[in-house]
Formats: C-alpha cells, structure tokens, sequence
C-alpha cells in the first residue's frame, strides 16, 4: 500500500465534503480491497497536511450543510487546496503515513489532527483573503462587493426641532447606542447639545479603540497596541474621558455634559447602553428598530472577530491596494458582524499604567461639575479575563466566515435580516 | 552551466532564476546585476528592476509575506515582474533569496507566470557550519532577541517545531529547496553553485556566479557596497541587548531598519575588526558534519548542473576543536568597547541630524516670516495696486511714479 494513492482519496473525500479523519483513513485504506484508495493523476502533488486537515474541518462545520448538498463545497475545498498557507509559520508538512520515517530531506510528515492550531488558522486565513481578493477582483468585484449603497451610507436628516445631543466615547460603544437611536429616528446634532460621554471600564474602552483600529485596516496585534499606547503620555483619545469631558464642557458648560459610568460592559451589543442614553435624553425607542451601519462604523466583534480581522488584513495588505483592501475588509466585517464577548484584559505589566489613567481620570471626571450618573470609579479596569484572544475561537470564526464567503446567497440572506 | 546569451528570435527566452541561499553572497550578485543592468541590457540579457529591491518585493508578493510594513509596496509586484519577463525574447535572471522558501504551490505559480520560457534555478550553497551561525546573525539583525544556545536548540530539532526552525530550514536545506523549486524541470536545469571553503580566492565565487548566469565575469565590475556584512561575536551580543531594549513599541520598523540595522549593525559594528566569529560548538558541529553527508549523498543522486563541488557543502573538519566564544556569555570587555563605538556612531548621527534640523527649523522661520508678510495689509494693498496697475495706465503711471520717488524697483520686496 503506496501512501499517496490514499492521500489523493482522502483528498477527494473532504472535496466532497467528507470529515473523516487521517488516521481513520489509513487504517480503512491498509485493510485489503479497502475503497480508500483510489488512482490519483499523473502529476498530481499530495496537498500539504494544514490545507487538508482545513478542509475536514470546514466541512465539519453546522454552516457547511448547504454548501455540501448543493454541491458547491468542491469549490471551496479547491480553493482550500490551492494555495499555501501565507507569510511565516511552520513548513507545509506531508502527511504522515503509518510504520514510515518520511522522507530523508523536508518538513517531518504531520499527522493533520496533531497540527498546531495557530497552523489552521493561518491557512485558514489565507484562504480568507483569498475569497476577498477574489470577490473583490472578479467580475461581479469592484463597485459591488463590500460597498454599502448610497441610501445607507448617507445619513437621514435632523428635525430642526429634534431634541439636540452629541455622543462620545469609546468607538464601539458610541457607534451603537448612535445605531440604536438613529433606529428610532434621533439624531446627534442641534444647537446647545446635552453631551452624553460614554465611560465604559477604560481596559474595555482599550479593546474598543484596538478593534476600531484593527477593522480600520490596521493590522496591530492586541499586546502592540497596548505597548504603544503605553509609550504615550495620554489616553487614546476616545478613551480619555477627561480630557472629553473638558473639551465638551468649555463649548456647552459643564452641566450639559453626562457622563454614563460603565454602561454595561457585559452586553456585547451594547443594547441596554442605547436604552439608558435614551432614558437619560427622554427620548423614545421604537421596540426592534435598529440603524443601519454607517460606512467606516466600528462593529461589535468578538476578541477573536477581531483578531481574525487584524490577520486577513494582514495578508490583504500585500495583497490589495489600500482602496480595495478597505472594501474587502468591510465586506469581511459584514460576515463577522455577530457580537460577542470580547473576553480580553490589560495584561499585567500594562495594569500600573492604566490603573494611574483611571485614576486620573475618575478624578477629573468627579471634580469637574458635570452630571456623572454612575460612580466615576467606575472606568478603573474591571476584567479578569484571558489578555489575549484565544487561538481555537479565532479558527472557528475563520472557518464560518470562510463558508459565509463561499456561499453568497446565505451572506445575502443574513444581510437582509440584518 | 548555461551558455551566454544573445538576443534574437532565433534564442528561446530564458529565465535564470535564482532563490537563494540567504547568506551565500546573494547581495552581492544582485547589486553586481542592478548596476550593470543597462550594459547587461545591451547583450541580451534583462535584469528587470527598477529599484534595488524590486525581486525581494515580487517575492513576498508571491508568498504573502509580510516585512515590517514594506510589503504594502509589494502589492502586485509578481505580477509586474512576470509580465516583463514575458515582454523579453532574450534571457532574464531573476535573484532573490527568500525565495528558497517559497512552498510547491507558490513554486508552481511562480514557474507558470514566466509562460513558456525555459526556465533554469540556481541555489547557491554553503557549508551548514558556516550557514548557521549566520543565519542566528540574521536573526539578531532582524529584531530577534533569542539566545544563541536556544537557537541552535530550535533548529537541531527534528520536529522543527519552531516557525525560526521552519524558516531556517525553508531557506537553507538545500536538497529540499531544489526539490521544490526543480522538481518539474529537467535536472539539468537545476544548478546549484557551491561557496567555496575559506582561503579561496576572493573571486572565485563571483566566477561561478557568473558562469552559471551566462555572464562575462570580467566585463561586468564586481566592485559593490552592497553585502551584507557579518558581526563578530561581541558585536552580536550587543545588538541582541539593544533588541531586548528597542522592542515592544520603542523603535517602529522603518527606524529599527535605519538606526539599528543600518547605522549600528552595517555601517558601525560589522566594520570592527578583531572580533571573535561566530563559529558552531562541537557537538553542533558533528551534527552538521552528518547532515551534511546526507545531503552530498542526496545531490549527487540528481544530476543537478553542480558549479562547484559538493565537498564545498561539508563543514571543515579542522574547525573542531577550536573552542568556541560563546555568544551568550561573551567578554563583557569587549561588548563594552563595542558599545562606545556604537555611542559614538549614533553621536554622530545625531549631530548631523541636529544640524539638519536647525537649517530646517531657520527655513520654516524664514517662511513664516515671508508667509506673514504676504499676509500684511500693507503688502496685499501694494500686490493690489501691480495688479491694477497691468489694467488701468493710471494706476501704472502712479506706482512708476511711487518707485522712481523711492529710488528702487519694489520688485525684489
């Protein structure tokens, strides 16, 4: 029994959607007339373990489903096979076969199931990009993929006599209690604003400025940031809620400034925010109206959206010009757009430094004569969480995005019901 | 080897192709091949660069690689390249090192972006005992701050489960390399150009460079700034104690680049003479001295086109012994000395920096005076009057009037 005609017959069971692993596979195919084998092409040059394994786990997937049965997944899995996993990691290893050493030069054979994770994700990732470079360039691409309508990028229009509000904070938060209430008709703007500032836990404001930043196309990982903001003498601005305070009382008068104190950070959309700014304005809300997203809006995302996020865009940069990769990017947002937790702190060597930010800032919030609903100490850091995204969320976010990009109709679908 | 070539549509296009090794004097042959581009041009042969560093762009365009943020100028520079391989009907080379690394699939687009030109590879090789204390350099270089035990760990090991030991091996396991990037061409379409051992002649490498390419080796001037100088011991261990100070966020990539790698690394510290080398430890050595054989044994199996020998591959056997300045723990003596030599490069480069910043600082001074002076009411009503006075004769008798009164042209004001 010859290694590779079993590898090239696993190869065309994933293509078609099967999950059975390697080991399983060679077991089957040692046994006499096993039908795991099979003849593969002349020429024909086994994929690498990390593309293969990908493409088990991709079919493997709930939202694989209709893809299988329409028969439509062979594509992606080609896709999947195609193309070597980018930039630096571990070599694209064989696959192992049982009772051999391999080959006496190269990468040490692997079997798929004992591959690293941050491997999968890397291939995973690469396919990613792929599937927006492709949509981005292909016929259908440019001028429709990722590009929001006129209607939806363009604001409505304020009612002279609509009560007059400004927002600020943090970029998430802010964008979706905006969101929230441009859903039922209120919009920021008007003459003598009362200023609401958002002051959620400035660790959580961090994470919002990092994701903004990262769905902005900059691909900074978690722990660079916070070295470089580190470095700074201040806050990232949107989270110095200080100095916004100060810059909005000198323009409206310290009482016409709010500030919310941690609108709950427990509510990854961000809900319960919008109704207590809403609360706080009089304002009404029309039940189950939502906004629509403004280009250039920072989404909710998980820490592992995120992350996946900051990777593709990584590898799009060298990929597309900057205009292009900027609608790829968004039109990889909207696939992403699910909220979760974000599940990630200041790590410990950075806490000193926040924590005489938060201070500070606690302060000049308290000292300051604006109406502070809430306790100031309230934006001192409050998570206890992993301080960075974790490896295994980041890859099945990658591989659902990857079968939401592969099956147009369904990312059409779940467009609408946005 | 493969003959010199000469334009003309009865020569078949060729492209040369030449994927490495990092550290086998690949800078050199590509700085030889930019300044000599336009003369290369008039014989046949394209080196199709307009910048310097146009083959490591194409190259981390093809592999998605990023570098340090300059890949956002790699954006379709494969692309480029291979369409003006193309547009060529002579031979065209090809030259850069991170190329060793790219995957099969990368190496299958690559070869079939060329179209039907006969396509030649050239690796170019040294010895493992030399390769690998290099390469540990060119991590240092590189922003890396692991030590040198825990580097020769990473790539001793058979796993290779490191994403350093990937690389390293990526680029420097030559029967491997060859394998993926030669495996559709005929053998003989495969060289691989040996470095020679130490103590032969300087130029002896240049030679086989230049006759694995089809070059005249003494028509082209091999006179170049462009290497990439190695570090003696003590030097290393001080640019890895500035790595360890300068990451995380205190130097950004492009001043990394400037200040560390070029001014210190480069144009300080690799001119330091004296220095103890690199060399590997004993037990590392013999490993090498293994592997080695395997891969001698493995080549000679191919009937790849060896410019060269292949016993320029096996690590000198009389290095052993010879006991070994270890990098890790190195005489703090001399990392001091090396380190006032480093003080006094980067005074100097400040101090030109500062003189270019006071010439500066007293040009924005002039402009904004200037600037303020266009801005004056009094200026804007005499820029008012010239105005006028190219409209209306008055105006213009009146202002020739004023300046005869005034003695001089207002022009110069």
């Amino acid at each position: 029994m010859r290694s590779e005609p079993a590898a090239w017959s696993w190869a065309e069971h994933l293509r078609q959607g099967g999950t059975r692993p390697w080991s399983a596979w060679t077991g089957e195919a040692a046994a006499p007339g096993s039908p795991a084998t099979g003849h593969p092409p002349a020429g024909w040059v086994p994929p690498a373990a990390a593309q293969l394994e990908l493409v088990r786990l991709l079919a493997a997937r709930p939202a694989a489903g209709p893809l299988v049965r329409s028969g439509r997944f062979p594509r992606l899995a080609d896709v999947v096979l195609g193309r070597s996993a980018p930039g630096r990691g571990l070599a694209a290893a064989p696959l192992r076969w049982p009772h051999d050493d391999g080959p006496r030069v190269g990468a040490p054979p692997v079997d798929p199931a004992d591959l690293p994770v941050a491997e999968l994700v890397r291939a995973g990732v690469g396919v990613l990009a792929e599937l927006l470079v492709r949509a981005s360039t292909g016929p259908q691409g440019r001028g429709r993929i990722g590009r929001p309508s006129a209607r939806a990028a363009r604001p409505a229009l304020r009612r002279p006599s609509a009560t007059a509000f400004q927002l600020c904070g943090p970029p998430v938060t802010t964008a979706a209690v905006r969101r929230t209430l441009a859903g039922s008709g209120h919009r920021e703007g008007g003459r003598d604003p009362r200023v609401v500032l958002l002051a959620p836990p400035l660790d959580l404001a961090l994470v919002q400025v990092w994701s903004a930043r990262v769905q902005d196309g900059a691909p900074v990982r978690w722990r660079g940031f916070l070295d470089r903001s580190a470095r700074r003498p201040g806050l990232p601005p949107s989270a110095d809620y200080a100095a916004l305070a100060r810059g909005w009382a000198q323009r409206v008068g310290p009482g016409s400034v709010h500030v919310l104190v941690a609108p709950d950070p427990s509510d990854p959309s961000q809900g319960s925010a919008g109704r207590a700014v809403a609360d706080l304005l009089g304002l009404r809300l029309r039940p189950g109206a939502h906004g629509r997203h403004l280009p250039g809006e920072p989404r909710e995302l998980s820490a592992a959206g995120v992350d996946a996020v900051r990777r593709v865009s990584r590898i799009l940069g060298v990929r597309l010009r900057q205009d292009r990769h900027r609608d790829a990017v968004r039109r990889l947002l909207e696939v992403l757009d699910r909220p979760g937790p974000h599940l990630l702190t200041v790590p410990p060597r950075h806490r000193p430094w926040l924590e005489e930010h938060a201070a500070r800032v606690a302060e000049g919030l308290r000292s300051g004569g604006y109406a502070v609903h809430g306790d100031p100490a309230g934006v001192l850091p409050a998570g206890a969480a992993p301080s960075g995204p974790r490896r295994h969320d980041v890859l099945e976010v990658v591989l659902d995005a990857c079968l939401a990009l592969a099956d147009p109709q369904a990312g059409a679908r779940e467009a609408e019901q946005r | 080897m493969i003959d010199p070539a000469t334009p003309g549509p009865a020569v078949r296009r060729r492209v040369i192709v030449h994927v490495g090794a990092p550290k086998t004097g690949t800078s050199f042959v590509q700085d030889v091949l930019w300044r000599n581009r336009e003369q290369l041009a008039t014989q046949g042969v394209l080196y199709p660069a307009d910048r310097f560093d146009e083959h490591f762009l194409a190259a981390l365009d093809l592999m998605d690689l990023h570098w340090g943020g300059i890949e956002r100028e790699a954006v379709g520079a494969w692309d480029r390249l291979a369409e003006r391989v193309r547009a060529w009907s002579g031979t065209v080379i090809v030259s850069h090192e991170i190329l060793a690394v790219a995957s099969r699939e990368q190496v299958r687009r690559a070869l079939a972006s060329f179209g039907d030109a006969e396509v030649h590879v050239v690796l170019s090789a040294r010895d493992l005992a030399r390769q690998v204390p290099a390469e540990w350099q060119e991590n240092v270089k590189h922003r890396r701050t692991l030590g040198y035990r825990a580097f020769l760990d990473a790539v001793t090991d058979p796993a290779r489960s490191s994403e350093l030991a990937a690389w390293f091996w990526g680029v420097q396991e030559v029967p491997d390399v060859l394998d993926r990037w030669g495996s559709a061409l005929p053998p003989g379409q495969v060289h691989l150009v040996t470095v020679p051992k130490p103590g032969a002649p300087r130029d002896l490498l240049w030679q086989r460079f230049a006759s694995v390419l089809g070059l005249d080796p003494d028509a082209l001037r091999p006179e170049t700034d462009r290497t990439n100088p190695s570090l003696g011991v003590p030097e290393t261990a001080l640019l890895r104690r500035v790595n360890e100070r300068v990451n995380h966020g205190v130097l950004e990539g492009e001043d990394y680049r400037r200040f560390v790698r070029e001014l210190l690394a480069h144009r300080t510290l690799s001119r330091r003479a004296g220095s103890p080398r690199l060399e590997l430890p004993d037990d590392v050595r013999r490993w090498a001295a293994d592997l080695s054989e395997t891969w001698v044994e493995v080549l000679a199996s191919r009937g790849y086109d060896v410019v060269g020998s292949l016993d320029d591959l096996r690590p000198d056997p009389a290095a052993e012994g010879r006991g070994l300045t270890d990098p890790d723990h190195p005489d703090e003596a001399a990392v001091a000395q090396a380190a006032t030599d480093a003080v006094v490069a980067l005074l100097e480069e400040v101090t030109r920096l500062h003189g270019s910043e006071r010439f500066l600082l007293g040009e924005v001074g002039r402009l904004h005076v200037e600037l303020e002076r266009s801005r004056s009411l009094w200026f804007r009503f005499r820029r008012r009057v010239v105005l006028e006075a190219d409209r209306h004769r008055l105006v213009a008798l009146a202002l020739g009037a004023y300046r005869r009164a005034r003695g001089r042209s207002s022009r110069s004001a």
